[in-house]
């Protein structure tokens, strides 16, 4: 039976060796960023700057944070097996503690994309000055669950013929709720209106999928 | 399915410490495609060669063994010191070699070592790295990158990984490719060395390495026209 | 047989009696004959829904096939019976609320219902080997299942719904003509039975084909099938 000690270090190895990697090749957190970038210069090229629109800014950085997440939180997993390295991880570690590290790198990665993507937003969309501790945590609670949601489809889609093809679709029906909930948070930020209902569904939902994620993981890999 | 016993195991009342059994196993894929149902067993330390032709179902009886797989029908166990592992519990206890292990190829071959060994939790990381890669030869290639090795080396750092944890049970499946002469004493010093106090299961097409085995399981034909 | 010949006539009976004579409710005028198609289409796409997912989760738990056979044949009536529930439901939309898509509440349930089956199915498309299929499709259906309540329930609380609440739900405030309440719940026992018995059918067909798949392939074992 793996303990709880034999399971953190495997998860901390599989944390380090995936920043290490990211590190060697900057695959993916270059093409993330440079998805980011594209993304926000095309919302901002095409519908200028939006002032105190602040309906549409809440759901404009939440889009580019989506498609920023789509275009590489899969990576972790298709990386291994299209490297076929899926053999070799599976014999060094249990499942649930390979795909929670996969999760923390996951999100390691979001931060890093938000860090450069939500003052590059604010600045070029002319957004009002947003209530700082209310946007960090929608933002944290908001990655904590995008994370989660593709985390745990990108360890399926990895796995099906498809591959990236599929990803986005397969993902999307799990990230709505944090998409819906973040947007309408973000919105409620900027306004003044209470967000208290928004911030319980992002917690809880987060929970409920990580609860979820740590049952299921364990059966990622049998074939 | 036929199994030769050259040197039959001694099977007592007492639960042998290493032991392998295998009721009607079988594994596929789809249909057509897989391990056929097999039956053998066998206990005790030494050398036990799997073989067959291309597509017999050799490295699909290793993966079983290794846990990477379940059965689709069958029993297929694997006792470790008087007690049986468990499928997930069993990357613990083998050493799996395989043609299909590949490396990061951006990481160094010491890199790669150190992340099995931290992540599998051994006591002394990185002197089990260093007497691994000792034991294959290769402590001069320890800081290259594994994309810059040739097959051959590859295929000793497989052995250096399969021995990091120093297993009971040693599953090789073909160990031999792509080894020069050098690379081949490597590895039958190797096999000599475990086979004395552990199990090594050996998936060959070669029959010069089936010879020095101390029994064979044959393996015949595929799913899709087994008789 | 017989009792696919009572559902065939249940329904049929029913599907005239609610186009013809039962009286419409005030309000809602013509429109109410739609009603009696769309919301047993709707409860079936949900029910077929719980079914798929409750078998998934049977699957990850006791591995038994059948249970993937039960999950992908719920799947693929249920998105049918939901296209039917989406489509009715715009043309009501159209005439009562003069837009065929508005994004009330109740519309964006059922477009992530539809999102979710449409997910699942081609994820299983997309998997080669069957308990690899069976197994990843499970762990989807399990997240999906988590996503399911926040979706269906929390969000239609947060905004506002133009939705008429569920007839089911209000038949206590609503004066309603015996005969619709009848005559709806009678539709929608039809509609469940016939998920029921094209179910049935759909797993009974995936089980022979692997019989006969698993025949082909080792025709030593012919004698004891």
């Amino acid at each position: 039976m793996p303990t709880p000690a034999s399971g953190s270090a495997a998860v901390w190895a599989i944390l380090r060796k995936e920043c290490l990697s990211e590190w060697r090749t900057r695959y993916g957190l270059n093409a993330a960023l440079l998805f980011a970038v594209t993304t926000l210069a095309s919302v901002s090229f095409a519908v200028g700057r939006l002032g105190d629109r602040t309906d549409v800014l809440a759901a404009m950085l939440w889009i580019v944070l989506l498609f920023a997440a789509l275009s590489s939180l899969s990576h972790t997993f298709v990386r291994e097996v299209e490297g076929h390295t899926l053999t070799l991880l599976r014999m060094s570690a249990a499942p649930t503690p390979i795909a929670v590290g996969k999760l923390l790198f996951n999100l390691l990665f979001l931060v890093m994309i938000e860090l450069v993507t939500v003052p590059l937003f604010l600045v070029l969309m002319g957004a009002p000055p947003p209530n700082w501790p209310s946007l960090l945590l929608i933002l944290a609670l908001g990655s904590l669950g995008l994370a989660l949601a593709a985390t745990l489809a990108g360890a399926v889609i990895a796995q099906s013929r498809g591959r990236g093809a599929l990803y986005a679709g397969v993902s999307f029906p799990l990230l709505l709720p944090v998409l819906a909930a973040a947007v309408s948070a973000t919105r409620a930020q900027w306004s003044g209106a209470g967000m208290a209902m928004e911030i319980r569904l992002l917690a809880s939902y987060a929970f409920a999928l990580l609860a979820a994620s740590l049952i299921l993981y364990d059966h990622l890999w049998e074939d | 399915m036929t199994l030769t016993e050259r040197d039959p195991a001694p099977v007592g009342a007492v639960a042998p410490a290493l032991a392998l059994e295998a009721r009607a196993v079988e594994h596929r894929f789809s249909p057509g495609r897989g391990l056929p149902a097999v039956s053998f067993s066998h206990a005790g330390p030494g050398c036990l060669a799997v073989v067959g032709s291309n597509g017999a179902g050799k490295s699909t009886l290793l993966r079983l063994l290794a846990g990477l797989l379940r059965p689709t029908a069958g029993t297929l166990t694997l006792t470790v010191d008087g007690g049986e592992v468990p499928f997930p519990a069993r990357r613990r206890v083998v050493g799996y070699v395989s043609p299909e292990l590949s490396f990061y190829d951006e990481l160094s071959v010491g890199e790669n070592l150190d992340f099995v060994a931290s992540a599998r939790g051994l006591a002394s990381p990185a002197e089990r790295v260093r007497v691994s890669l000792e034991r294959v030869g290769m402590t001069a290639r320890a800081d290259d990158r594994v994309a810059a090795l040739s097959s051959g080396m590859k295929q000793r750092l497989r052995l250096a990984f399969a021995l990091l944890h120093q297993p009971p049970v040693l599953l090789l499946d073909e160990p031999g490719s792509h080894l020069d002469s050098e690379g081949r004493d490597v590895t039958e010093s190797i096999i000599d060395g475990h086979r004395r106090n552990g199990l090594v299961v050996l998936a060959t097409h070669d029959e010069r390495e089936n010879q020095r085995a101390d029994s064979s399981i044959r393996l015949r034909g595929g799913l899709g026209h087994s008789a | 047989m017989i009792a696919r010949g009572i559902l065939f006539v249940w329904i049929a009976v029913w599907t005239v009696i609610a186009l013809v004579k039962a009286p419409l409710v005030p309000g809602l005028g013509g429109t109410t004959r739609v009603l009696y198609f769309h919301i047993p289409a709707a409860w079936v796409a949900s029910i077929a829904l719980a079914w798929s997912m409750g078998h998934s989760l049977l699957y990850l738990w006791r591995r038994r096939i059948e249970h993937d056979d039960h999950a992908a044949s719920a799947a693929e009536l249920g998105l049918v019976f939901c296209i039917g529930a989406t489509i009715t439901g715009s043309v009501w939309a159209k005439a009562v609320w003069h837009s065929w898509w508005n994004w009330d509440p109740r519309e964006t349930s059922i477009f992530f219902v539809l999102l979710v089956y449409g997910a699942y199915l081609a994820l299983r498309g997309s998997i080669e080997g069957e308990e690899r299929r069976a197994r990843l499709s499970a762990i989807y259906s399990a997240a999906a299942f988590v996503t399911v309540p926040f979706l269906m329930f929390i969000v239609p609380r947060i905004y506002f719904s133009l939705h008429p609440d569920p007839i089911i739900n209000t038949s206590g405030k609503m004066h309603m003509d015996p005969l619709i309440r009848i005559s709806f719940f009678a539709m929608l026992l039809g509609f469940t039975g016939l998920f029921a018995w094209m179910l049935s059918m759909r797993v009974r067909v995936l089980r022979l084909t692997r019989r006969i798949e698993a025949g082909a392939a080792a025709p030593a074992l012919e004698g004891t099938v």
